[in-house]
């Protein structure tokens, strides 16, 4: 038996389980990865809202400033000096601390030439302090038109402004200190998102604490800094921090300078919700599979347990037990296919009693068949002047023709009969047949008497419903008396010695008395007569199944031919066991082995000369 | 259909049976009475075969006629070869009016059945064959039977 392989429950269980696994597995992965691509886009736009806000709200606040410090500068520059209004202008506004002019001197430096202040000599001390890096700034300044500087790390916003005549022959750069608590307050107050004014060498001027003064590079070095992407606007990328975290970076011109205002936001934070969905999915995941295991769990039992059983069953088969049935209540395609293989095997039970059955009977046929053959004598025999040879072959195991040859005193008598129709039945009856013909032997008594009693004792056996026709005759060896007695057989054909050809006509019926059939009724009488066998004469005795052979092609060989084969056979007085090997030849070219329909019995009797 | 069909066509005088196919031990006579008919006209020409068990439910049921005179016309061979061999196959009170002869040519390789009626070429005990009988090309036929066997049953 082949090796048994996976269960088909497991089989079952793995297809329901691996299934939707899979299935919302690809799912999740495309859904998050939707979610994570559509949610990025989000805090990009977001971001990108925030950073331009703040952008264009520090660029009022920048412009605001120099707004209000314009009418001082005008004031100066139309004067070289600060008027008494560019003082009080001054004076209102809270948050200006300091406006210094700067002009350049003979060798074309900047240098300061005037100065507008709120607390007396301050702004001398914080200009002095600033002696490197203004230089810095007033190349910057000459550079661009103006610049912003956060140079303490403080809220105070150091603006520089050139401004040139309209000869253009004289420059005037004007530092302005204010101090813009608020908008620095603005990028302090970021947190989940850090919000950062830088310029464009990515100088932070304001941005979350410890990050005033340094530059952004410190924390992530964004592409738009530098490259093609300096000159764009505002956009948005994803850059590697220098720790490693991945940010999310906007960024918007303020186009005040070189100001930018750039928010970051970690990725991981940003897409926080993303984490919280692959949780919960894979939760819900871990019950729904949960589920659709216990689920499975019951559905492919039910569905196994049915072929289980149809499994052992099949088994139980294949180790010869046919009476194994299987109960299965199903009405699905197991349940018909239980209840088809219950009526299979019922059917294969039955089939194999009915050939065991078969192969008993046809034991028994042979067995039967074997009894029988011993109720026939030997095919060839010489008793006195009296040569005897027949043949005979039932049309199946059994036959119910039979011929018989005995000698009673200094008389031979022969006999043969027929049955009606062929097989195990007939066969009874020439078993009964011959039994009676072994005690009448005994009694010595004629022909008619000897079928009267045949007669009896075949009615008492069948009762009437089966019926033997029937030929008896006794040869004299003494005279060559041959006293016949017949019960409706086919009249044996006497066959005279001639020394001419024989002819149809040459054939004598011993049809001069007729009898009814042996088990025909229990009292029929019997009549017989006699004719004479000289030397040289033959009688040839059959059955009506001679005639009646057939070719393959269902052709019966027929009277006609019968009577030529039988004259053919005789033509030459032949000895008796060439007549009926002449015979044999005949009718079995005719027959060309086909099956024979009924029993086939003759021989042949010659009265030989005395030597 | 059966192998044996049987037609019955009764009138006060008599009963006509027509049979034409095979007796056979299937055959079911038991449907077809006889009894009750002065006399019974039997018409076999369609009879094709009998066999031995046939012969046996055959006799049973021409017992059941009751004595009633039964002719049978038109035998063919296969009965008047069992009126010959079987005692009792033709009734006591049966008689045959006619039967079918058959006659070949054996080198033209041709054959017929010709009809012997009884008062023509039969008698009660003797029969009279036509002089000679030829077939459609004019060839003289020879009887296909042998006389002694065939014609027993009028020379009883």
């Amino acid at each position: 038996m082949k090796k048994r392989g996976i269960s088909i429950r497991y089989k079952i269980l793995l297809l329901l389980t691996s299934l939707p696994l899979i299935t919302l597995s690809v799912y999740l992965v495309l859904a998050l990865q939707i979610f994570e691509e559509d949610k990025i886009a989000y805090v990009f736009d977001s971001s990108s809202n925030m950073s331009g806000t703040m952008a264009a709200q520090i660029k009022t606040q920048l412009n605001g400033v120099l707004g209000t410090t314009k009418p001082i500068f005008q004031e100066y520059l139309g004067q070289q000096k600060f008027s008494s209004v560019a003082e009080s202008i001054f004076r209102n506004e809270s948050d200006l601390e300091a406006v210094v002019v700067f002009s350049p001197n003979a060798t074309g430096s900047l240098e300061k030439v005037a100065l507008l202040e709120k607390v007396e000599g301050q702004t001398q001390g914080v200009l002095d302090s600033l002696q490197i890096p203004m230089a810095a700034y007033f190349s910057e300044v000459e550079k661009g038109r103006r610049i912003a500087k956060t140079p303490f790390n403080d809220d105070r916003v150091f603006i520089l402004e050139k401004v040139t005549d309209e000869t253009k022959t004289r420059t005037t750069v004007f530092l302005v200190i204010v101090r813009m608590s608020e908008a620095a307050e603005m990028f302090r107050s970021g947190v989940s998102q850090k919000i950062y004014l830088i310029g464009q060498d990515g100088s932070v001027l304001f941005g979350p604490d410890a990050m005033s003064g340094k530059r952004l590079q410190t924390l992530v070095a964004p592409a738009f800094l530098s490259g093609s992407a300096a000159q764009v606007a505002q956009g948005a990328e994803t850059s590697k921090a220098v720790n490693g975290t991945e940010l999310l970076v906007a960024y918007s011109r303020a186009g005040f300078g070189d100001l930018i205002v750039v928010t970051t936001v970690e990725k991981d934070k940003a897409l926080g919700a993303v984490q919280i969905l692959i949780r919960k999915s894979l939760i819900f995941f871990g019950i729904l599979i949960s589920l659709t295991v216990i689920l499975s769990l019951f559905a492919s039992s039910g569905i196994t347990q049915a072929l289980t059983q149809l499994f052992k069953a099949t088994q139980k088969v294949a180790e010869g037990d046919f009476n194994i049935r299987v109960d299965v209540t199903s009405n699905d395609e197991v349940g018909s296919l239980a209840d088809n293989f219950n009526i299979m095997a019922a059917e294969v039970s039955r089939l194999l009693e009915q050939t065991a059955e078969k192969a008993r009977m046809e034991s028994e046929l042979q067995t039967a068949k074997t009894v029988q053959e011993t109720l026939f004598p030997e095919t060839r025999a010489k008793i006195g002047p009296l040569s005897i040879a027949g043949f005979y072959e039932p049309a199946s195991e059994c036959g119910g023709d039979w011929w018989h040859y005995c000698q009673i005193g200094n008389k031979i008598f022969l006999w043969i009969g027929d049955a009606t129709g062929h097989g195990a039945p007939a066969a009874l009856i020439t078993s009964a047949a011959k039994s009676a013909s072994t005690i009448i032997e005994r009694l010595n008594i004629s022909p008619a008497k000897a079928l009267e009693l045949l007669n009896r004792s075949i009615y008492d056996v069948s009762k009437g419903r089966i019926m033997m026709t029937f030929f008896l005759g006794s040869f004299d060896l003494e005279t060559g008396e041959f006293v016949y007695c017949n019960a409706s057989h086919e009249a044996p054909f006497l066959i005279k010695k001639t020394e001419t050809t024989l002819k149809k006509k040459d054939l004598v019926p011993l049809n001069e008395v007729n009898n009814p059939r042996l088990g025909q009724a229990r009292d029929s009488s019997y009549q017989q007569t006699s004719v004479q066998l000289d030397e040289g004469d033959s009688v040839f005795f059959y059955t009506d199944g001679i005639p009646d052979i057939q070719n393959p092609g269902k052709e019966a060989w027929g009277e006609r031919e019968f009577i030529k084969a039988l004259i053919s056979a005789h033509k030459d007085q032949p000895e008796v066991g060439d007549s009926v090997d002449r015979f044999v030849l005949s009718f079995q070219g005719h027959r060309q082995g086909a099956p024979l329909i009924d029993d086939v019995t003759f021989f042949v009797v010659k009265r030989e000369a005395v030597q | 259909m059966g192998k044996l069909d049987v037609k019955m066509e009764k009138t006060p005088e008599k009963l006509v049976v027509r049979m034409a196919g095979t007796i056979d031990e299937d055959v079911d006579f038991s449907q077809f009475s006889l009894t009750g008919n002065p006399a019974i006209d039997v018409e076999l020409s369609g009879l094709k075969s009998i066999n031995s068990c046939g012969i046996r439910e055959w006799i049973k049921w021409m017992g059941t006629a009751s004595g009633a005179q039964i002719s049978f016309s038109n035998c063919p061979k296969v009965i008047v070869d069992q009126i010959n061999m079987v005692d009792g196959f033709l009734p006591a009170s049966g008689k045959v009016n006619s039967f079918y002869v058959p006659y070949y040519n054996d080198e033209a390789g041709s054959e017929k059945n010709v009809l012997f009626r009884y008062g023509t070429e039969f008698t009660d005990s003797s029969v009279t064959p036509p002089e000679s009988v030829k077939d459609e090309e004019g060839n003289d036929m020879e009887m296909d039977v042998i006389e002694s066997k065939y014609f027993k049953f009028i020379k009883k």
